[in-house]
């Protein structure tokens, strides 16, 4: 009975807590701007600096054709034809080998197809003919896309010349062929457990959800506890009679609410401008990020505990939270990482929750799938408060 | 056998190797204002946090309001108000948004919650400002709501620390006048200070406190008769009808030795136990209205402190040093 009356007790004097801070957060103009613009800025942000996938198109490519037959020609056309659906190359002839060269040096073409002489000469005379490819290997990324561009591009070719050349033989023997099928035995059929198409922003706003909570929790915690220290109006909440558990609980749950907002902002902004679509239970990417919220809560407090100021606490805040940002996922797969990293990720929380947050809302995960990601922040959730809670009683008491 | 409001005994805090309150045992009496005087870092302030529940003693123990500090810190909370020396409110929140959330914590009805505001706000002359937000208010204004938000659990005891550092003359009168209101209305005041002149003014015990250890307590005017060799004493006063004839009228009393006038101060230098008295009812007399009467002895009460710790007071309180002007006012900044 006394137990309940203090629960209650507790509760209510967080939700007090709660209020007061939400109050004073909804007078603060400049605050209330900066909440709505920040989950903006880091989607269009993070959006535009990791490209998804080999998206460049329009790269400067040379063409130098040293053969004078009729075979180059046909090349040349086949390569315009096949670079129309994606037009990720634009051609620009070239007299010399060593004209396109210098201009590859110069940066202004990304590399250049040679067509030797006698191309043509081979090819009527049954022999395969070589295409020389160059490619600016100064700038790593871009070489290795051209260097694909243009393997399959030249596969390509290679798969309209056959077909040709079956489709000759067919008629020349008089046997009906699939020359597709003869060429292309094997044929690749993509398919994704997400409808709709592969898109960066699909993978990267559940996380970008769980991140923006966290940052607003983790960065809130010393803000908000430290102000009243220094204000001394902690001693006004303390003095009172009320449990100091009210008082963390009140403001995490105050800091929690703007962390929602943003995250909400983030979802709908992600759904209505980067045409991420969510397979999943909301309701459960939201107790999902609830989950999130409670595992790191405990690092937040532990830091504001062991250091005195706002200054120095937000430092150490901060210090925790790159980490976490960089390698929990949010921004490009874990798995892309080399292995040291990846171990490193899987001590970070933030991973785990990101990760339950993709699968729930991306994959239509049920609770089920993520039961092991639960079980991991429920436990680190749990460890980090013990050890932060005594610690925050005992700065309190000093 | 006499209830006391307050039975510390033996009393210590350290922070580390500094002892900051040293085996400090006293007894406050129900009703009294007890004051703390002591320098800067004498250990008033920490043995008011440790009174307030907000520090943990290093060891001894005490009784608030009949309540064991250590074993029942949520009885000692419900009967203590605390009026520190950094004023606890949020500038963003308006007067009544303050009051309301402090008195949520206290677990006070709804109804009677706003009750208790609207008459808070009435005795420090606020009604108006109900509804304005802190970040408007003067320093003044701030350290009336800083008090009265104190009061709103209606403490049995009321502990006020340095409460008019760096207030202009009138709020400091009018803060000293709503503290009497409240000891006379039955509570409990523990005030510290730092200026002579608020200890003199207010307690009716003064606790001497240097280096945490109590170097004398007892009653201003006791203090000063230990060690005073002339029965020669200063009143400062505030007559806001002030005339030339006034304090002609004045000056002709045989106990009155000196007048001295700054546009509507006065400060008259008397001797004889019945000396205020006498002045009070002349000034009253020629129809003068008193604003306020000070005793201003500091230089008694700071040779006070002399002799019994052996240094100048005024040596220790550095960054918050006393300047006193014609009517003995605490000091004009408030270092933050």
């Amino acid at each position: 009975m006394n137990l309940k009356m203090d629960a209650i007790k507790i509760l209510k004097d967080s939700y007090h807590v709660m209020a007061k801070d939400i109050l004073e957060f909804r007078r603060n103009r400049m605050a209330l701007v900066g909440l709505f613009i920040m989950p903006l800025l880091f989607l269009v942000m993070t959006g535009f600096i990791f490209p998804s996938g080999n998206t460049q198109q329009h790269m400067q490519v040379g063409v130098v054709n040293l053969d004078q037959g009729q075979g180059s020609t046909e090349f040349i056309t086949q390569l315009g034809t096949m670079n129309k659906n994606s037009s990720s190359m634009n051609f620009k002839n070239y007299s010399s080998v060593d004209a396109a060269k210098t201009a590859i040096n110069q940066g202004k073409i990304y590399g250049a197809y040679i067509i030797p002489p006698g191309f043509s000469n081979n090819l009527t005379n049954g022999q395969s003919a070589n295409v020389i490819i160059y490619v600016d290997n100064s700038n790593p990324q871009v070489a290795t896309q051209i260097e694909g561009i243009a393997s399959s591009t030249i596969s390509g070719l290679n798969g309209v010349m056959a077909e040709t050349n079956v489709l000759k033989l067919s008629k020349e023997t008089n046997q009906p062929v699939n020359p597709q099928a003869m060429v292309f035995p094997y044929t690749p059929n993509i398919q994704t457990t997400i409808p709709g198409q592969t898109n960066y922003f699909n993978f990267l706003a559940p996380g970008l959800m769980i991140m923006i909570v966290m940052m607003a929790v983790m960065t809130g915690i010393p803000e908000a506890i430290s102000k009243e220290k220094e204000m001394g109006t902690f001693d006004g909440m303390l003095s009172a009679p009320i449990s100091q558990l009210s008082i963390i609980l009140g403001k995490t749950t105050a800091l929690c609410a703007r962390g929602f907002l943003q995250a909400i902002l983030v979802l709908v902004l992600a759904i209505i401008f980067f045409g991420v679509t969510i397979q999943g239970s909301i309701f459960l990417a939201f107790f999902m990020l609830l989950l999130g919220i409670f595992s790191f809560i405990g690092l937040g407090i532990m830091a504001i505990s062991m250091v005195g100021d706002q200054g120095t606490g937000t430092m150490i805040v901060n210090l925790l939270m790159f980490p976490m940002m960089f390698l929990g996922g949010i921004f490009f797969p874990i798995q892309q990482m080399p292995w040291i990293m990846q171990d490193i990720s899987k001590l970070i929380p933030l991973t785990y929750a990101a990760d339950a947050m993709r699968k729930i809302m991306l994959l239509n995960a049920g609770i089920g799938d993520v039961v092991t990601d639960m079980v991991i922040l429920l436990a680190f959730g749990v460890v980090t408060m013990a050890i932060a809670l005594p610690l925050f009683r005992r700065s309190m008491a000093k | 056998m006499t209830e006391y409001a307050i039975e510390v005994n033996k009393l210590t805090k350290k922070f580390d190797d500094f002892t900051a309150v040293d085996n400090l045992s006293l007894n406050v009496d129900e009703g009294e204002i007890f004051g703390f005087l002591g320098p800067n870092g004498a250990g008033k302030s920490t043995t008011i946090r440790m009174l307030c529940t907000l520090s943990q003693p290093t060891s001894g123990n005490a009784k608030v309001a009949g309540y064991d500090l250590m074993k029942d810190h949520a009885m000692v909370r419900e009967n203590i108000g605390l009026v520190a020396e950094k004023m606890i409110m949020y500038d963003r929140l308006t007067a009544s948004e303050n009051l309301r959330f402090f008195g949520k914590l206290y677990a006070i009805p709804k109804q009677k919650l706003e009750e208790r505001i609207d008459e808070l706000l009435e005795l420090v002359n606020m009604q108006e400002w109900k509804n304005t937000q802190i970040s408007k208010f003067s320093t003044g204004m701030k350290q009336r709501i800083n008090v009265i938000r104190a009061l709103l659990p209606d403490p049995k005891i009321l502990f006020m620390d340095e409460p008019t550092l760096g207030l202009d003359p009138q709020t400091t009168f009018s803060i000293r006048d709503i503290t009497r209101d409240i000891n006379k209305s039955g509570v409990t005041v523990i005030l510290t200070t730092h200026a002579m002149t608020e200890a003199e003014a207010l307690s009716d015990r003064v606790a001497i406190i240097d280096h945490g250890q109590i170097a004398a307590l007892d009653t201003p005017h006791n203090l000063k008769k230990m060690i005073s060799t002339s029965d020669t004493t200063i009143f400062s006063t505030r007559i806001t009808n002030l005339t030339s004839q006034l304090i002609e009228k004045i000056k002709s009393l045989e106990v009155v030795t000196a007048v001295a006038h700054d546009n509507y101060d006065l400060k008259i230098s008397a001797s004889g136990s019945d000396s205020l008295n006498q002045i009070i009812d002349t000034i009253r007399r020629e129809g003068g209205n008193i604003s306020s009467i000070v005793n201003t002895a500091e230089s008694t009460l700071e040779d006070v402190f002399l002799t019994v710790t052996g240094k100048d007071m005024r040596d220790h309180a550095n960054e918050k040093s006393t300047t006193y002007n014609s009517h003995g006012q605490t000091p004009k900044s408030r270092v933050r």
